[in-house]
């Protein structure tokens, strides 16, 4: 599967990059322009949490941008996130997150609208696009805190998008969010619901260039356990990204990243923040 | 309308203008939607003029030919661009500008989305059509079937396919058990595809990742992994009867005979405060029997019935669970607005060994019925009101008395991919 997928981002590179090529006095072509949605990102960084501590991030990321089958003459675009994967090896607080797959699917459309089905049917101007986001397989293990582990094993959301971007590279979505987790303390599982009770964010911008990248996310709301009260909490991550090098065309960014927790974090709802400040390769980030 | 647009263009070849040598042909390209103005428009003297406005519009066929050239100019249309179609026998072509038109009414650079391939015919031809005595009226261009397109060019999905989609939805659920009322809320996801066989009158209905949160006192949780079933129309009857009384006359029984199969089904539900009891089904295989199903097989009233294999994962043990239902799903209209679905289904479980606190052989009778009406469309995706009301019978709960408990539901759903349906009809003139 992987070598099928390097096989795909390999051809969805080629090809497209004739306004990207620069040629040096010497004849020598190299390229100036990157894709950070599409590659095979690996990064390391220093953490703070609690203590400073070294991080490494892994991630396939693929980003696709096609026309609807069933709405012809629209835009689909959709952003793909595969077997991503944090671990932070520190002494006293270790901590490794991983995610199976996550995924935003945004369809543009050039004027959007609601239809009132009448007879003659009306038309009234609706200014948003509309995403959806799924989340599977989240899971978040923190040794210091017991045998215990945070599994969310799904979670979609229904995104509005104001800003109606026609190109991949801007987004702000936003909208209810449904999910489902478990977090296992070594003895007991308890699930926790998320029933449209969550709020989700989700914003986008880069640059055409592909040089500089802030991604925010976030999700706030309400989460009802079976058989306890249900309660509030919230996560919000930021990422800025800043090309500094590129490696035989492979781009070397500088990222800093802030993320916060308020009762989500760990087996124990813990409210925490964290933030690092590291460099990220994007190999095939064409 | 094709040999009407043959007709047309062998008209327009024997009628060349004097301006035009004779020997030359007739340029007609085909172009890719949208036709853009690839050369430069004929002279005004050649183009033919359009007709004023008629209210209501008619409207342009989806399945005729369409050819786009140069009419006069109009306010609305300053570039005179127009897709074109034309009947031999009245003489009369409907003309739809090619691009959308904005909100003051003019031509933007916008191209129509959603049109069919048009033939770009250049200046000789329209001056033939001047002569042949064509009159051009104005009209809307044409659109797919379930999508109809307004005066200014803007197409719409108004038939929608809830068979063939992935929802996200809430609702209020309150439930009723032993005179307690609890309040409860709904959130549901699925995905819904449903496929016609290319070699049988057969309909393939494939439901995937199924899952319904219902949330407050009396919470429950279920989800399925997959489900399959199909629908068929046999050609041959099951037996035939003739009868002899009389006239000799054959009479056919038909048994419309197909399967239904399921993975992995989890119900997961907490009654009475004790902990939560989750039965696993591992499989299930049904077989079913149409009592009537609509002509496309997409509506059905059938019986289904056959073993099941369940997991009840709080005691650890294994039952088999035969099931019988009887069940409908039918759509009400030809725009796919209105659907109406129920079940009556029973289960059983058996060769379970003996699980503390309830009785030997548990039974379980669930009654549903639901009606789902789409509300509005939101960029082409269908926003639905869903209503049901519910009603379960069981004994197969430890330390819970069995008894009915009733639900009712309203809420909504909103609907992604949900295309047209396949028996979707062409726009009609308003």
């Amino acid at each position: 599967m992987l070598g099928g997928t390097l096989a795909l981002l390999a051809t969805l590179t080629a090809g497209q990059l004739g306004d990207c090529v620069e040629e040096d006095e010497q004849g020598r072509q190299f390229l100036v322009c990157f894709d950070p949605g599409n590659g095979i990102e690996l990064g390391l960084s220093a953490a703070e949490r609690g203590g400073l501590t070294p991080a490494l991030d892994a991630g396939l990321l693929l980003r696709t941008e096609r026309e609807s089958v069933s709405k012809e003459g629209t835009l689909w675009f959709n952003e793909h996130r595969i077997l991503s994967a944090r671990a932070e090896p520190s002494e006293d607080r270790p901590l490794l997150e991983a995610t199976l797959y996550q995924g935003v699917f945004r369809r543009h459309i050039a004027e959007g609208f609601i239809l009132v089905p009448t007879p003659r049917p009306i038309r009234l101007p609706f200014p948003f696009d509309i995403a959806i986001a799924v989340t599977a397989g989240r899971y978040e293990r923190r040794p210091f805190e017991g045998a215990g582990f945070t599994l969310e094993t799904a979670r979609a959301a229904l995104l509005l998008d104001p800003v109606r971007s026609p190109t991949r590279r801007v987004h702000l979505s936003f909208g209810p969010a449904i999910s489902h987790a478990v977090r296992y303390d070594g003895q007991e599982a308890a699930h926790e619901l998320s029933p449209l009770t969550s709020g989700m964010v989700d914003l986008g911008l880069e640059t055409e260039d592909g040089w500089w990248t802030l991604r925010l996310t976030g999700l706030a709301g309400w989460v009802f356990a079976p058989g306890a009260e249900g309660f509030f909490r919230a996560r919000a991550d930021a990422k800025v990204e800043r090309l500094v090098l590129a490696v035989n065309d492979h781009p070397v960014s500088a990222t800093a990243r802030v993320s916060a927790a308020l009762a989500d974090a760990g087996v124990g709802r813990n409210t925490e923040w964290a933030a690092s400040l590291g460099l990220t390769l994007r190999l095939f980030g064409r | 309308m094709a040999s009407t647009a043959l007709a047309l263009a062998s008209l327009l070849a024997l009628s060349q203008s004097p301006e035009a040598p004779l020997d030359a042909p007739l340029r007609q390209e085909p172009v890719p939607e949208p036709a853009p103005a690839e050369e430069a428009p004929p002279p005004r003297s050649l183009r033919p003029r359009l007709e004023p406005l008629a209210d209501p519009l008619p409207v342009m066929r989806w399945d005729a030919p369409v050819m786009c050239g140069y009419l006069e100019p109009t306010r609305a249309v300053p570039s005179g661009h127009f897709r074109v179609q034309c009947d031999e026998r009245t003489k009369l072509c409907l003309a739809a500008p090619t691009n959308v038109l904005g909100p003051d009414g003019v031509e933007t650079p916008v191209p129509l989305s959603r049109a069919r391939e048009c033939t770009q015919l250049y200046r000789e031809a329209w001056a033939a059509e001047l002569r042949a005595g064509y009159r051009f009226v104005p009209a809307i261009a044409d659109s797919p079937p379930g999508w109809v397109r307004d005066e200014r060019g803007r197409v719409m999905q108004v038939n929608f396919d809830l068979n063939r989609r992935i929802y996200l939805g809430g609702a209020y659920a309150p439930s009723l058990s032993r005179q307690e009322t609890t309040d409860r809320v709904r959130a549901d996801f699925g995905i819904e595809v449903e496929f016609p066989s290319s070699t049988e009158p057969s309909v393939g209905r494939l439901h995937m990742l199924e899952a319904e949160l219902l949330l407050g006192a009396n919470s429950a949780i279920e989800g399925t992994l997959a489900r399959y079933d199909w629908s068929v129309a046999r050609e041959v009857p099951l037996l035939w009867i003739t009868t002899f009384v009389g006239k000799p006359t054959r009479h056919d029984l038909t048994l419309d005979i197909a399967g239904w199969f399921e993975a992995l089904r989890l119900e997961s539900i907490n009654r009475g405060g004790l902990r939560w009891q989750s039965f696993l089904t591992l499989g299930a295989a049904n077989l079913t029997v149409d009592l009537w199903h609509s002509k496309d097989l997409v509506s059905y009233v059938r019986l289904r019935g056959g073993p099941a294999l369940e997991l009840d994962t709080r005691a650890g043990i294994t039952a088999i669970k035969p099931v019988a239902a009887v069940e409908g799903d039918l759509t009400l209209d030809r725009d796919g607005f209105h659907h109406l679905r129920f079940s009556a289904l029973g289960e059983k479980l058996l060769f379970e060994p003996e699980v503390a606190g309830r009785v030997r052989n548990p039974q379980r009778l669930k009654l549903r019925a639901g009606y789902e009406l789409i509300l509005l469309a939101i960029n082409d995706y269908p926003l639905t009101l869903v209503a049901d009301a519910r009603g379960a019978w069981r004994d197969d709960l430890p330390g819970v008395l069995p008894g009915w408990e009733l639900g009712a539901e309203a809420g909504l759903r909103f609907s992604f991919w949900a295309p047209a349906r396949r028996s979707a009809p062409l726009q009609a003139a308003p």
